[in-house]
C-alpha cells in the first residue's frame, strides 16, 4: 500500500505539521461517521452480547475453544488432505499404503495403486490399523518392571547389563516375527554382532515354516517362494486360505482376480479347486470345493501326485495308498487340467505338515510351475513375508529351559500370548536375567519383560520393507509420536552404542545397500526423494538358476498314519486365523472386533464351529456353550468353553476355533457399547473378548501345527448367544413356510463360464432392459448419475470395504450386545448366502450391500420432513440435521440398508476421536444414516477439477469401498456418461440389479457370479 | 319416510324410568358426590400404571429409542401397534355419535356420551405414540407445515405420516367439538343443580348460557345435525389414512389395496368392543342398569359380529390375493405370518377376532353380560395383535433374507403400552366423576315408564325427531 516514494498530500496545515498525511484518501473521514458515543463496533458488540445473552439459555452444547495454528505449518492447508506413501505394518505382507492426512493427523489408510504387489488394495486389518495409532492403551513411556522410567535410565541399565552378559559370554537372543524391513534386519544383525553367542530367532504366530523347510529339502533353499496367482489358470488350494489370511492375501486376491477377469474370448477364468476342512473365504470362491478332514490332506495330495506322475512321466515314488477322500475320477480330471496347463497351474498347501509340503513341491515341480515365468517364483523374487523357523523357536525354548540365555529381546512378537505352552514361556522368560520387550501396547509378553521399550506406531516412524525380493518400500512417519516412544531401530542403535535416528538409519541403509542394487543413473538424492514420494521402488534382480530337485526326498517322508478310531465325542480341533483378527496382534482394535467374519458373520467372539451334521449328532445348537478338552504335554490338560456356531460346508470330524482372541487388554471392551438398563456386557464376566486357543497349539516335527489336536467336546450346560449380523443364510426359507419360501429370490444371479462363453458376441444387453412403467415423465435428466457396479464374481467377501467405509464415514462401534440386537451400524455390509451342493459342501455368494441410491427411492416419499432427498446427481441424500427419526424410511427400504442411531454412541475418547473424518458429520442420537456414496469424496474431486479447470474424468472419484478393494470388485462412475467404466459394465451381459422388479431403479448394479460348472443349465438363479 | 319415523317413535322405549327427573337424579348422582371405594381403587390403579408408563417414556426419551426392542430391520413394533390400536378404539365414538345419529338409531343415546369421551381419550393415547416413537421427539414440531426461516423448508406432502398428522388432528378437533356441543344441555342441567361456587361458574361458562328455550333447542338441533354430517366422513377417512401408512409402502404384507376398508372395519370392530367393555363395567359400577340395558348390549353385539365378519373376510382376502398375485414375496409373508416365528401372534389374532365373536350369533350370548364382556375383551386383545402382526411380521422378513431379524419387546415398551392404558382409564374415570356419563337430554327422548309401556309416553321434552323429519322433508 503506502510506500515511501508515494507523494504525501495534506488537507490542512495542521495535518501537514503533524506529518500524518498518508496517501490521498486513506484517512478521508477525519470525523467519525457515527459519534464516538455509539461507535459501529461498539454497537455490534453490544448487539452481539445481547443476542448471546438471549441465546445462552438455549445453547445446545458448551462451546469449546479451538486454538488455531499461530504459525501455520507450510504444507498444511486446513481442509485439504495430504497423502503420504508408506507401507502397511498390519501384517508381514507389507502392502503399499497411502496415508490420508488431514490437518496434520492421519485419518485413513488407503492402498497405494503404484505398489506392484498390493496394487491399490488394502485389507480390513491394514485399514483398521490407523485406529491403533490413537489407542489410549498404547504405552506412552518406557517401563521398568511395570513402572514408567525415563529413557536415559533404562538405556543405561540395559547397556550395563548387556556389558555384563558380554563379559560372562552369555547368549543373547532376539526373538521377532518375520522382519520384512531390511534396515531393521541389518540393525538387529549389527546389534548382535557385538556378542559372542548371539542369534536372531524368527517365528510367526501364523507360521508357514513348513513351506520353507520343505523347499530346503526339495530345492535346497530355505525360502518362501513368491506365488503368482495372476499367472495361474488352474489353482488347487489345499488347506490354504490364500484369499483370506494366508501369507499375502491382498496380493493373492488381486492375482486370483486377474486370472478370473472374464476378459477376452473365450473369457479368461482360472479353474479353482479348494480342498479344506473348514469353510474359508478362499473355499467360498472355488469352482469346486472338497470337504476333507485335516488328516486326509496328505492322502489327497499323494493321490493327486500319483495322477500327475502318470501324466507327466516324472517319477514320483508314491507307495500304495488307501482310497482318496475325493472320488478318483474327479482327481483324475483335476490332474488332467493341471497337466494341460503346465507352468500355468499352481498347487498350494498350507497345513504346516512338512511331508505334505514336500509332496506339494514335487507336484508343482512335475508340472513345471517353478520354471522361469511360471506360477512359483523361487529364485527370482522369493518372498520374505514369512521367515519364521519353528525349529529355531523350539531350540530357543530349550535354551531358555536350560537357563543358558543371558538376554532376550522380543520385538514385533508376543510369544507368551501366541505359543502353546502359555504359562511356560512366561516362566522361561523369568529365567532369563535380562528380558526386553519392544511392544507398543502392553501384552502378555511385555508383562513378563524386565524392560519394555515401546516402539512407535508404524505411522510415527521411519522404516522400510522388502516383502518380496527387490520390491522395497518406505514407511514414513506422518505425525509426531503421540507418546514418549522410540522406534525399535533407534533403540537397537542405542544399545549397539551408535545412537542414530531412524531416519538416518533407513536413509543410510538405502544409500549403502538399496541404491547400488537399483543400478540407477540418478544421484542418490533423487532416488531417495522418488522412493519417499512413491513409497515403493522395484529393484532389478539377478537371474539365478533353479536348483535341481531331488525326487528321492519322497522316500524320506513318513508313511501316512492309518486313520485311528475315535470316540463319539472326539473331534479334530482346527485352529484358524480369521480375516479380522489374524493372530491376535490387532485384538485391541474395536473396529476389527465388530467386523463380521466374512463366512460366519459373527462379531466380538470366537466360537466352536461344527458342521450341521455333527451339531445334530451331538445335540448341540447355535449358542450352546461347549467345553473342549485335550491332553497337552504329558499330564497337562487344556480346556476352553465356547459357544457353538453351526457352519455349513465344514467337515464333520472337525471343530474349528479362531485364533487371536482372549488377548490381554480386551477386557476394556466389556462396556464398549451404549449402557442402559438392559445392556449386556460384551465379554463374559468382564474378561477378554473370546478365548485364547494358544494352549491347544502343537509344536511338533519342527513346525507349529494348527490342525492336529484331537479334543473331546461336551456341552457345558449353558447358552451364550453369538452376535451375528446375519442369521438367515440361504436365499430360500424353510419349506415349512410354504412353496413360495422355497423359490430362490432373484437377488443374486449366477452363470457358468460355458454359458458366458456361448453367449459370446451377443453379450450386449441393450434392448434386453425391461421397460418399466413410470408415473412421472422423465424430464429431469441427470447431470451426473453416480452409481456403482459391483462384480460379485470378483468379490471374495474379505470385508476390506466395510472397514474402509467405517473409517471414511465415522461409523461408530456399538458393541456386542447391540450387534446381537441387530443394530450394527455398518453402512456397507456383505450379505453372504449359502446353497447346498449336495455333497455336504456349500456354494457361497458374497454380495456387498449398501444404499442402492434408487432413482425412485421408497425412502424419499415417506419421510414426513424431507430429511432424505434425491440429489440432481442421482444420490439419495440423508440430511442428518433435518431427520426426526420416524424410521419410516428404514421400514420402507427393500434393501434394509438404513441404520438408525438408537443411542448416543460413544465418542468420549478424545484421542480416538482424532481418527474421525472432518468431512463427515458425526451423527447424533435419533437420526437415520446410510451410505452416501462417499458424497464428500465426490465433492472433493469435483472441487479439485473445478480448481484445475479441467473436466471431471472417469476414475477421478473413488469411493472408500472401491479404493481399497483388493479384488477391484467395485467400480464407481457416472451412469449418465456413456463412456464411463461403470456404464460399460452396466451394459454388459452379466449386469443385473437387485429387486429390479420393484421398479425403484437402483443406481447400484451387480455383475453375476460366474463359476466353472460341469455342463448343466446355464443361467441359474441362486438357490 | 314419515312412516319410518313414526315406526321409530313407536318402537319399544329403550329406557324405562318413572319420570324425567329420575333420569336427572340417576345420572347426576355421581357428580359432586363422594366417589365410591371402587372408583378410588380403579383410579389409583390407573394412575399408578400411568406413572409407570410415564417413567418408562421419560427414560426412553432421556436414553434413546434403543431402549425399545427395535432393530435395523424392524423399525416399528409396539409404538405404531399401540398407535393404530388406540386410533381404532377411537372410531366407535364417532360412529355412534354421527352415523348412528343420522341413521336415527335411538339406542345410541345411552352410550354416545361415554363413547365419544372414549374416542377423545383413545385419540389422546394414540397421539402419544407418533410423538414418542421419534428419534428426536423434541423436534416433533417439524411435522407442522409452518412458515419458517430455513429457506422455507416445507414438509413432505407425499408422506403418509403427514397425512396422518392432518387426519388425526382433524379427527380429534371434530370429535371434541361434537362431544362438547352434545354436552351443552347436560352441562346446563348440572349447572342448575350445582351449589354456588367455582364449579357453578365454570359450568355456567361452559354451558354458554343455555336456557332450554325452544329457540335454543332448535339451533342446537341444527348445529348437532350439521356436526354429525361433518363427522361422518371422518369415520371413514381417519383409519383409511392410517392404513395408507402401510398401503403406500413397498413392503410385502403392507402394500395392499384392501387396507383402507379392512382397517375401517377393524377400527369399528375394536371400537365397539371397547364401548361394550366400558359400558358393561360402567353399568355395574355406576348403577346404570336402567339406562344401559341388555337390549343395548344386544344391539352393539350385533355391530361387533357384523364388523368382525368384515375383518375375517379381509383376513381371507389377504391370503387369496397373495396366492392369486403369484408374487413370491407376498406369498411368503402370509405363510410366514401363519407359520413363522410370529405365528403365535397371528393365531391369537384369528382366535380372538374371528372365532370368539362367532358366539355372538346366539341371542342368549348377546344378552348375557358376562359372555359379551368376555368376547369384548378377546376382541380388544385380538385387534391389538392384528396390528402387531401386520407391522412386525411384514417387516421382520422382507425382501433380502440377509437382513431378516427377530423382534422382542423390552420392559420399557411393555411399560409404555401399560402406561397408555393407564392414561386412558385415568381420563375415563375422571370423566365419570365430573361429567354426566349418559346424555340426559337425549335419553329423555327415548324413555318410557314401566307402567305406560311403549305407547303411553307421558312427558317428553321438546321432540327432536319431528324437527329432524321436518328438515329432511
Amino acid at each position: 500500500m503506502a510506500n515511501d516514494t508515494a507523494p504525501r498530500y495534506w488537507r490542512n496545515l495542521d495535518e501537514r505539521d503533524a506529518g500524518q498525511g498518508g496517501p490521498c484518501g486513506t484517512d478521508e473521514f477525519i470525523e467519525p461517521v457515527l459519534p464516538d458515543l455509539f461507535p459501529r463496533r461498539g454497537f455490534l458488540k453490544a448487539a452481539g452480547f445481547g443476542l448471546a445473552a438471549l441465546a445462552a439459555g438455549c445453547t445446545r452444547a458448551p462451546v469449546e475453544k479451538a486454538i488455531p495454528f499461530l504459525v501455520n505449518p507450510e504444507e498444511i492447508t486446513p481442509g485439504r488432505s495430504l497423502y503420504y506413501a508408506s507401507t502397511c505394518a498390519g501384517c508381514s505382507a507389507a502392502c503399499g499404503l497411502l496415508v490420508k492426512s488431514r490437518d496434520g493427523r492421519p485419518i485413513k489408510l488407503e492402498g497405494n495403486p503404484q505398489h506392484p504387489l498390493s496394487r491399490g488394495g488394502l485389507c480390513a486389518v491394514g485399514q483398521a490399523s490407523v485406529l491403533e495409532l490413537y489407542d489410549n492403551r498404547r504405552l506412552a513411556a518406557p517401563q521398568r518392571r511395570g513402572q514408567n522410567a525415563p529413557w536415559a535410565e533404562i538405556d543405561t541399565e540395559i547397556v550395563a547389563r548387556l556389558g555384563e552378559v558380554r563379559r560372562r559370554g552369555q547368549r543373547v537372543r532376539v526373538l521377532t516375527g518375520s522382519v520384512v524391513s531390511p534396515t531393521l534386519q541389518a540393525a538387529i544383525g549389527r546389534f548382535l554382532s557385538s556378542f559372542d553367542d548371539a542369534r536372531h530367532v524368527v517365528y510367526d504366530a501364523l507360521s508357514s515354516a513348513a513351506i520353507l523347510e520343505a523347499h530346503e529339502r526339495t530345492h535346497h533353499v530355505r525360502v518362501l517362494p513368491h506365488y503368482r496367482f495372476d499367472r495361474a489358470d488352474v489353482i488347487v488350494g489345499v488347506q490354504a486360505d490364500f484369499l483370506g489370511t494366508w501369507i499375502a492375501p491382498v496380493e493373492f486376491t488381486r492375482g486370483w482376480r486377474d486370472g478370473r477377469s472374464l476378459d477376452g474370448t473365450p473369457p479368461r477364468c482360472s479353474y479353482h479347486v479348494q480342498a479344506e476342512s473348514i469353510l474359508t473365504v478362499t473355499g467360498s470362491k472355488a469352482d469346486r470345493r472338497y470337504r476333507i478332514a485335516p488328516s486326509q490332506t496328505g492322502l489327497l495330495l499323494r493321490h493327486l501326485a500319483r495322477h500327475i506322475a502318470d501324466r507327466t512321466g516324472v517319477a514320483l515314488p508314491i507307495g500304495d495308498l488307501p482310497p482318496a477322500p475325493v472320488a478318483d475320477s474327479e482327481l483324475a480330471d483335476l490332474a488332467t487340467r493341471l497337466h494341460a496347463t503346465r507352468g500355468r497351474s499352481l498347487v498350494v498347501c498350507g497345513n504346516q505338515s512338512l511331508d505334505d509340503e514336500v509332496v506339494t513341491n514335487l507336484i508343482n515341480h512335475a508340472l513345471g510351475n517353478y520354471d522361469a515365468g511360471a506360477t512359483i517364483d523361487l529364485v527370482g523374487r522369493p518372498s520374505k513375508q514369512k521367515q519364521g523357523s519353528d525349529r529355531e523357536l523350539r531350540h530357543l525354548l530349550d535354551e531358555m529351559e536350560e537357563g543358558a540365555v543371558g538376554a532376550l529381546f522380543v520385538l514385533g512378537a508376543n510369544p507368551v500370548g501366541d505359543l502353546p505352552r502359555f504359562h511356560a514361556f512366561a516362566d522361561l522368560a523369568r529365567k532369563v536375567p535380562l528380558t526386553v520387550g519392544l511392544a507398543s501396547s502392553p501384552d502378555e509378553t511385555s508383562q513378563v519383560c524386565t524392560y519394555v521399550c515401546p516402539d512407535h506406531h508404524p505411522l510415527e516412524s521411519w522404516a522400510d520393507a522388502e516383502p518380496v525380493d527387490g520390491i522395497v518400500s518406505i514407511c514414513q512417519p506422518v505425525l509426531e509420536p503421540l507418546g514418549d516412544t522410540r522406534s525399535a531401530l533407534e533403540s537397537l542403535a542405542v544399545w549397539t552404542g551408535t545412537p542414530q535416528s531412524a531416519y538416518e538409519l533407513v536413509r543410510e541403509y538405502w544409500e549403502r545397500v538399496v541404491f547400488p542394487r537399483a543400478a540407477a543413473s540418478e544421484p542418490f538424492e533423487t532416488f531417495w526423494d522418488r522412493a519417499v514420494e512413491q513409497g515403493v521402488i522395484t529393484l532389478p534382480t539377478a537371474a539365478r538358476a533353479l536348483p535341481t530337485v531331488d525326487l528321492a526326498v519322497l522316500n524320506r517322508i513318513a508313511p501316512l498314519a492309518p486313520a485311528g478310531t475315535r470316540a463319539i465325542n472326539e473331534l479334530t480341533l482346527v485352529l484358524y486365523p480369521t480375516v479380522t483378527m489374524l493372530d491376535g496382534r490387532h485384538a485391541n482394535n474395536p473396529w476389527l472386533h465388530e467386523l463380521p467374519d466374512p463366512i460366519s458373520k459373527v462379531t466380538w467372539d470366537n466360537y466352536a464351529s461344527l458342521s450341521p451334521a455333527t451339531a445334530t449328532r451331538l445335540g448341540l445348537g447355535e449358542g450352546k456353550v461347549v467345553r473342549l478338552e485335550a491332553a497337552v504335554g504329558g499330564a497337562g490338560k487344556a480346556a476352553m468353553e465356547l459357544s457353538v456356531y453351526v457352519q455349513p460346508g465344514q467337515h464333520d470330524d472337525v471343530v474349528a476355533v479362531a485364533m487371536g482372541y482372549g488377548r490381554l487388554g480386551t477386557e476394556r471392551f466389556a462396556r464398549v457399547g451404549p449402557q442402559w438398563i438392559d445392556a449386556q456386557p460384551a465379554t463374559e464376566g468382564d474378561g477378554p473378548v473370546g478365548v485364547s486357543v494358544a494352549p491347544f497349539l502343537e509344536l511338533t516335527e519342527g513346525t507349529m501345527r494348527y490342525t492336529t489336536r484331537v479334543v473331546t467336546i461336551a456341552a457345558a450346560g449353558r447358552t451364550r448367544p453369538l452376535a451375528a449380523t446375519q442369521r438367515h443364510h440361504a436365499i430360500t426359507a424353510s419349506p415349512r413356510l410354504g412353496l413360495a419360501a422355497t423359490v430362490a429370490r432373484p437377488i443374486v444371479r449366477e452363470t457358468t463360464v460355458a454359458a458366458l462363453a456361448a453367449e459370446g458376441a451377443s453379450r450386449d444387453r441393450s434392448g434386453h432392459e425391461p421397460i418399466r412403467p413410470d408415473l412421472w415423465p422423465d424430464d429431469h435428466p441427470y447431470a451426473h448419475r453416480w452409481g456403482l457396479v459391483i462384480d460379485l464374481n470378483a468379490c471374495t467377501g474379505c470385508s476390506a470395504c466395510v472397514i474402509a467405509c467405517q473409517a471414511e464415514n465415522n461409523i461408530p462401534v456399538v458393541g456386542r450386545d447391540e450387534v446381537r440386537r441387530a443394530r450394527e451400524m455398518h453402512w456397507m455390509r456383505i450379505d453372504r448366502y449359502f446353497s447346498d451342493t449336495g455333497d455336504g459342501s456349500v456354494d457361497v455368494v458374497h454380495q456387498p450391500m449398501l444404499c442402492q441410491h434408487c432413482a425412485h427411492a421408497p425412502c424419499e416419499t415417506v419421510c414426513p420432513v424431507l430429511a432424505t432427498v434425491h440429489s440432481a446427481e442421482g444420490l439419495n441424500e440423508q440430511v442428518y440435521n433435518r431427520c426426526v427419526g420416524t424410521r419410516y424410511c428404514a421400514n420402507n427400504c427393500p434393501y434394509k440398508v438404513r441404520r438408525f442411531n438408537w443411542f448416543t454412541y460413544r465418542h468420549d475418547d478424545v484421542r480416538a476421536n482424532l481418527v474421525l473424518n472432518p468431512d463427515v458429520t458425526v451423527r447424533s442420537r435419533g437420526v437415520m444414516e446410510k451410505c452416501s456414496l462417499c458424497v464428500q469424496r465426490v465433492q472433493e474431486a469435483k472441487a479439485e477439477a473445478r480448481r484445475l479447470g479441467e473436466p471431471l474424468r472417469d476414475g477421478d472419484i473413488t469411493t472408500a469401498c472401491e479404493q481399497s478393494c483388493p479384488a477391484r470388485a467395485i467400480v464407481f462412475g457416472d451412469l449418465a456418461d456413456a463412456s464411463s467404466r461403470a456404464t460399460k459394465l452396466a451394459a454388459g451381459g452379466r449386469h443385473f440389479r437387485v429387486l429390479e422388479e420393484l421398479n425403484v431403479r437402483p443406481g447400484v448394479g451387480y455383475l453375476s457370479v460366474v463359476r466353472h460348472r460341469p455342463a448343466q443349465g446355464d443361467d441359474k438363479r441362486h438357490g | 319416510m314419515v312412516e319410518r319415523v313414526a315406526a321409530a317413535a313407536r318402537e319399544a322405549p329403550w329406557v324405562e324410568v318413572d319420570s324425567l327427573s329420575q333420569v336427572t337424579e340417576d345420572i347426576c348422582r355421581p357428580i359432586g358426590g363422594r366417589p365410591t371405594v371402587l372408583w378410588w381403587v380403579g383410579f389409583l390403579l390407573a394412575l399408578s400404571v400411568l406413572g409407570v408408563g410415564t417413567a418408562a417414556i421419560g427414560y426412553q426419551i432421556a436414553t434413546g429409542i434403543g431402549t425399545w426392542g427395535l432393530n435395523r430391520t424392524v423399525g416399528w413394533a409396539f409404538d405404531i401397534t399401540n398407535f393404530v390400536f388406540w386410533i381404532g378404539i377411537g372410531h366407535a365414538g364417532t360412529l355412534i355419535s354421527a352415523i348412528l345419529f343420522l341413521l336415527r338409531q335411538r339406542w345410541r343415546t345411552s352410550v354416545n356420551r361415554a363413547a365419544e369421551a372414549m374416542t377423545l381419550f383413545a385419540v389422546m393415547c394414540a397421539g402419544l405414540f407418533p410423538l414418542i416413537h421419534m428419534g428426536r421427539p423434541w423436534l416433533a414440531f417439524w411435522m407442522f407445515p409452518y412458515p419458517n426461516t430455513r429457506g422455507s423448508l416445507w414438509i413432505n406432502f407425499r408422506s403418509p405420516l403427514v397425512w396422518d398428522f392432518f387426519a388425526i388432528s382433524t379427527y380429534f378437533t371434530i370429535s371434541l367439538m361434537f362431544w362438547y356441543v352434545g354436552l351443552i344441555p347436560d352441562l346446563a342441567t348440572v349447572r342448575d343443580r350445582a351449589r354456588a361456587g367455582l364449579g357453578k361458574r365454570l359450568l355456567s361458562w361452559f354451558s354458554l348460557g343455555w336456557n332450554g328455550s325452544y329457540r335454543v333447542w332448535q339451533r342446537y338441533e341444527i348445529v348437532y345435525l350439521l356436526l354429525a354430517g361433518l363427522a361422518t366422513p371422518l369415520v371413514v377417512s381417519v383409519h383409511t389414512i392410517v392404513s395408507w401408512d402401510f398401503a403406500t409402502s413397498v413392503i410385502p404384507g403392507w402394500h395392499a389395496t384392501i387396507f383402507p376398508p379392512y382397517f375401517v372395519a377393524g377400527a369399528i370392530f375394536s371400537g365397539m368392543a371397547m364401548v361394550l367393555t366400558l359400558m358393561i363395567i360402567a353399568r355395574a359400577t355406576m348403577r346404570l342398569e336402567r339406562y344401559i340395558t341388555r337390549r343395548h348390549v344386544d344391539v352393539m353385539s350385533k355391530l361387533v359380529i357384523a364388523t368382525g365378519g368384515m375383518v375375517a373376510l379381509a383376513y381371507g382376502t389377504e391370503f387369496f390375493m397373495a396366492l392369486y398375485s403369484a408374487n413370491q414375496y407376498e406369498q411368503f409373508v402370509f405363510m410366514n405370518r401363519a407359520l413363522g416365528p410370529f405365528s403365535w401372534a397371528y393365531w391369537t389374532m384369528v382366535s380372538c377376532n374371528v372365532i370368539a365373536p362367532q358366539l355372538l350369533w346366539f341371542t342368549r350370548v348377546r344378552r348375557h353380560l358376562g359372555a359379551v364382556f368376555a368376547v369384548s375383551i378377546f376382541v380388544n386383545i385380538g385387534m391389538w395383535f392384528e396390528r402387531f402382526t401386520i407391522i412386525v411380521t411384514s417387516l421382520h422378513r422382507d425382501y433380502l433374507p440377509s437382513s431378516w431379524a427377530d423382534y422382542a419387546p423390552t420392559s420399557i415398551e411393555v411399560a409404555t403400552l401399560a402406561g397408555s392404558v393407564g392414561l386412558f382409564f385415568t381420563c375415563f374415570l375422571i370423566f365419570c366423576r365430573f361429567i354426566p356419563v349418559i346424555a340426559m337430554s337425549e335419553v329423555k327422548g327415548v324413555i318410557g315408564t314401566p307402567s305406560a309401556g311403549a305407547t303411553g309416553q307421558p312427558e317428553r321434552p321438546p321432540e327432536r325427531l319431528p324437527a329432524l323429519a321436518g328438515m329432511e322433508a
